[in-house]
């Protein structure tokens, strides 16, 4: 009962952009005062930022920074738009019980990967597994030889790079560079309905906000500081006996897991998924999204993923080509002026200092309650960090190499 | 003495058939003045007999004399209609140089029946049709005129004042041919380019004669070889002699065919050897004897196949490598000296190559043809200076807030890369090419069938000699030593008073124009494009990566090692599947040494 006491006290605006989501803006739209396209757009913005909650889980928190989100969002969602093109057998172009794309490259029969993904319960639950068993058998080689920092980083970039090259390929047999799509229907609903958009996104928003809860309560967990801890300083604690590559595969695992059912709940919402979804960039623009928003905050990546995307809609529609220069600017400026991100930045604000220095002294030293906000580990980390003002996520990073 | 005669003659024939070569002109303005010569009259009223040049037939040795004259063959063939194709098929063996215009014009359908006005003379007798080669079509008062050309040899035709001959088209009768008559006479064209005095020619000649395995022209083929000098036409001229022979009727002369592409190792004749060789289907060889003679020789060209593809790869592969270490070579002076990720290392790359594109825009402008080979050369140092000072630029605005901060480095340098992407886009349009020089243009044949590019070669030693004044750099200068004091203890250089901003400005230009000289090499490998760069960017880390970030050797034995792996990987995998088991293979090979080949010795914390 303390935590939901707790939840209420300090998530108090979460909770109303949770209920917003919800229950107003599907109901707006019911009323006809959003257009069911704002809400499709709406709604594949939050599967994104189901993505971005991954990254801020295993980058901001436990400091590994990951570039193949996109990847497994991409696992998720092809699993989901096979299940989908199966069901929409005959009712295809070419009315064969094949998909399109196996007609066009004469293909006779259903390749044995895809047999799985006629029954809906089974498709899901490896539109779930596929990703995570992917991200752990991955993270296991990985992080059991110790491939830290950078290392990693770029280990994932050039993995992202290898399936998206292998998934544009047309003899894997999943549908090459055209991508899965077609769809028509999902559990025998049709996905053109406007009340079956609208149920989708109540969807999403509910597993959103559950998500973001449910991290909440991860990192206030002693798990999450374990996880704070190895971002902070892995080889103290390696030295002090945890098993850190062990927590490190559970944080990488767990944000696959995320991204997967962001991509899960995004194909039926678009109707399409295509490699250009999973390729490099993609993954390097959710990690921007976080970094944006503000790393490990929870908060922040979803306003990132959404905010972003909305600029993206926006600027795409008005000065087409002027995208390219808009992100990479973006890239800069939130690296060099907002290293802590809008969620960060708002913190710096006066106002917000004070009634965050009242809050804390208010709730008192409960560990609990003084975790729950995210926010909180980043102002009072270490006392080194306080007085230069410098980033504390990184301050590990400055002992190597370049200070002594 | 008889066979001294004969050379002799043989000889002559040659000379005045060369001589008729150069003097018989094709069009226009010489081919009047050539056929004033003549006695024009008999220009006019008949088809030119044997003027001037002899008949020194194309294939065989064949002394005219004995034989009806060519012009009235020709004659004839206006004459009787219905005889046309015999009178052809009498030609073809015949042909001589002289009859290479009258043979293609054939084959375009492009010889008319003309009648000549009455002359002025003898204004009441009719003057015969002759056969007439129509040139080009001009267009006078909305009627088309062709100038006329006679057949044999090829010259303009002249009136009684010497002054060429046109013709309406209307008033031309098209000398009707059928598909057998062309079919014919299609490899004869094929016989007389073997004859070219262009190698190019002679050669493209004896492939596609080979490829047609037309028996008949053995013989055109033969003399063509007698006569070749040039090495590599006779071989191709051998090989197509040998392919035809493999028609033959006799099983013999097949095997003896099939034992000569086995010792040339023709690869062109490997299908057609190979449904020979088969036990079975519709192709298969006959005689027993002939098809053990072909399956060695099958056997033999995939030996020879193997090997030289395997001399191929390891090269193709060091040339891959080469440019993986010129763009990884920069990267771990970045990343490894001065611990930043610099995300838009391809994109330092796309600059200097398209430096090297304008460099060679404005010598195309501004300088004489001859010294256009030389852009090369001046576009490397202005590469390196370009994106040099490009990097030093961005390293004082950017790069210097975030030291320290590897994943900062990566995020905000993918941010500039996205933005450098996007300004040459809008600068420069989506594809430019750039040339290679002439001299870099051919390639280096090591054995037949083995060709090593010369701009390929020009990269490997490129490459060795950046590699070498790079270590030079490092290990034999001031600034070396200053480079190496700042990555070692920063805050202890600075102490000393060495200027640790300038030196880290340096550094970081010293690696983007090593960037920039990669780029400019790539350009002759490949496209200028904006997104160039972003191809190889994923490559190049794991090369640094593989290679561990503290020595310069590790990045140019891993850069050679996953070159020449992935060339070796290609021929059994698709290359998109290579490139998964070398990423398999480097996870693998991190598993036991974690910071590449050569890590970093100290006690720092991982990076």
């Amino acid at each position: 009962m303390k935590i939901f006491e707790a939840l209420w006290q300090r998530e108090k605006t979460a909770l109303a952009f949770a209920f917003a989501a919800i229950l107003l803006i599907p109901l707006a739209n019911a009323m006809g005062w959003v257009s069911d396209l704002n809400l499709n757009l709406l709604g594949r913005y939050f599967c994104f930022a189901l993505a971005a909650l991954g990254i801020d889980l295993v980058w901001g928190y436990a400091g590994i920074l990951t570039l193949c989100q996109a990847l497994f969002f991409c696992l998720g969602g092809y699993c989901i738009g096979m299940h989908m093109l199966l069901k929409t057998g005959t009712n295809g172009v070419y009315g064969s019980a094949l998909p399109d794309f196996m007609v066009w490259n004469q293909v006779k029969t259903l390749p044995w990967f895809w047999e799985p993904f006629h029954h809906f319960p089974i498709a899901l639950f490896l539109a779930l597994c596929v990703p995570v068993v992917f991200a752990m058998t991955f993270g296991y080689f990985a992080f059991r030889s110790r491939i830290n920092g950078v290392y990693f980083s770029i280990i994932t970039q050039a993995l992202a790079l290898a399936m998206w090259l292998i998934f544009l390929r047309n003899e894997t047999m999943l549908g090459g560079t055209n991508g899965l799509t077609d769809f028509k229907t999902l559990l025998g609903f049709q996905l053109a309905h406007p009340a079956v958009k609208r149920t989708l996104f109540v969807i999403t928003a509910v597993v959103l906000t559950s998500a973001y809860f449910g991290c909440r309560l991860l990192i206030a967990s002693k798990l999450g500081k374990v996880l704070i801890a190895i971002r902070d300083s892995e080889q103290r604690l390696r030295f002090t006996g945890f098993p850190v590559a062990r927590f490190k595969l559970f944080a990488f695992t767990l944000s696959a897991l995320l991204a997967a059912v962001g991509g899960i709940l995004y194909v039926p919402q678009t109707g399409i998924i295509t490699p250009g979804r999973m390729d490099v960039k993609n993954s390097l623009e959710m990690v921007v999204w976080v970094a944006l928003g503000g790393r490990g905050t929870l908060s922040g990546p979803i306003l990132g993923a959404v905010g972003v995307s909305l600029c993206y809609s926006f600027l795409t529609g008005r000065f087409p080509g002027s995208w390219l220069y808009f992100l990479g600017a973006l890239f800069v400026a939130v690296v060099l002026f907002m290293p802590q991100g809008l969620a960060g930045a708002l913190q710096q604000l006066p106002f917000r200092k004070r009634a965050n220095n009242r809050s804390s002294t208010d709730i008192g030293p409960a560990a609990l309650a003084a975790s729950m906000a995210g926010t909180s580990d980043i102002h009072d980390p270490s006392g080194d960090a306080q007085g230069t003002g410098a980033d504390p996520l990184t301050t590990r990073n400055t002992t190597a190499g370049v200070t002594p | 003495m008889r066979r001294n005669f004969r050379t002799k003659f043989y000889l002559l024939n040659l000379f005045l058939w060369s001589a008729g070569c150069l003097s018989a002109p094709i069009h226009g303005q010489d081919s009047a003045s050539a056929a004033k010569a003549l006695p024009v009259s008999r220009a006019m009223v008949k088809p030119a007999p044997d003027s001037g040049a002899s008949a020194a037939p194309v294939g065989t040795f064949n002394p005219a004399g004995n034989e009806i004259p060519v012009a009235a063959l020709l004659d004839t063939l206006l004459k009787n209609p219905e005889t046309r194709t015999q009178t052809i098929k009498a030609l073809i063996p015949r042909a001589d140089h002289n009859l290479q215009d009258f043979f293609q014009n054939l084959f375009k359908g492009n010889l008319y029946e003309y009648s000549p006005p009455a002359a002025k003379a003898n204004p009441d007798a009719a003057q015969p049709k002759i056969l007439v080669i129509a040139g080009p079509e001009t267009d006078r008062d909305g009627e088309n005129w062709v100038q006329l050309f006679k057949t044999y040899p090829m010259q303009a035709l002249l009136d009684e004042n010497g002054a060429p001959i046109y013709a309406k088209t209307a008033d031309l009768t098209e000398l009707e041919t059928d598909r057998e008559v062309r079919a014919m006479v299609q490899p004869l064209l094929l016989a007389f380019d073997l004859d070219n005095p262009d190698a190019k020619k002679r050669q493209s000649a004896a492939l596609s004669l080979g490829e047609s395995g037309d028996t008949l022209q053995l013989p055109l083929i033969t003399a063509a070889l007698e006569k070749e000098k040039d090495g590599k036409c006779k071989r191709l001229m051998q090989e197509a002699s040998a392919r035809i022979r493999l028609h033959s009727a006799l099983p013999e002369n097949r095997a003896a065919a099939a034992k000569a592409l086995g010792d040339l190792h023709s690869g062109s004749a490997l299908a057609e050897l190979k449904i020979l060789a088969s036990t079975s289907g519709a192709g298969m060889e006959s005689d027993e004897g002939a098809r053990k003679e072909i399956t060695r020789a099958v056997q033999t060209i995939e030996a020879y196949a193997s090997y030289t593809s395997i001399v191929q790869n390891i090269f193709t592969g060091l040339s891959l490598g080469s440019i993986l270490i010129l763009m990884a070579l920069g990267l771990a002076i970045i990343f490894g000296l001065m611990g930043v990720i610099n995300m838009a290392h391809g994109e330092f790359m796309m600059i200097g190559a398209y430096a090297t594109f304008i460099v060679q825009n404005l010598f195309h402008k501004y300088l004489p043809a001859p010294y256009f080979g030389y852009f090369l050369a001046v576009s490397l140092p202005i590469a390196f200076l370009t994106s040099g000072g490009i990097g030093v630029l961005v390293e004082t605005t950017i790069i210097k807030r975030l030291y320290g901060r590897p994943l900062e480095t990566l995020l905000a340098t993918w941010g500039l890369s996205l933005l450098f992407v996007q300004s040459a886009r809008s600068l420069f349009g989506d594809l430019t090419a750039v040339s290679s020089p002439e001299l870099l243009s051919k390639g280096w044949e090591i054995f037949p069938q083995v060709v090593l590019p010369y701009n390929r070669i020009f990269i490997i030693f490129l490459t060795i000699t950046i590699v070498s004044l790079v270590s030079l750099i490092f290990y034999r200068t001031p600034l070396g030593t200053l480079i190496r004091a700042v990555t070692q203890n920063r805050a202890m250089s600075r102490c000393l008073g060495i200027g640790t901003r300038k030196v880290d400005a340096l550094t970081f230009g010293l690696g983007t124009g090593i960037a920039g000289i990669a780029g400019c090499a790539l350009t002759q490998v490949g496209n200028v494009d904006p997104g160039m760069g972003q191809n190889y960017i994923v490559d190049s880390f794991m090369v640094v990566v593989t290679g561990g970030v503290g020595k310069l050797a590790g990045t140019v034995l891993s850069g050679i090692g996953i070159g020449t792996m992935n060339k070796f990987l290609e021929p059994f995998l698709q290359s998109v599947y290579a490139k998964v088991v070398l990423l398999a293979m480097v996870i693998l090979f991190l598993q036991n040494k974690p910071s590449g080949l050569f890590p970093a010795k100290g006690r720092n914390e991982d990076l």
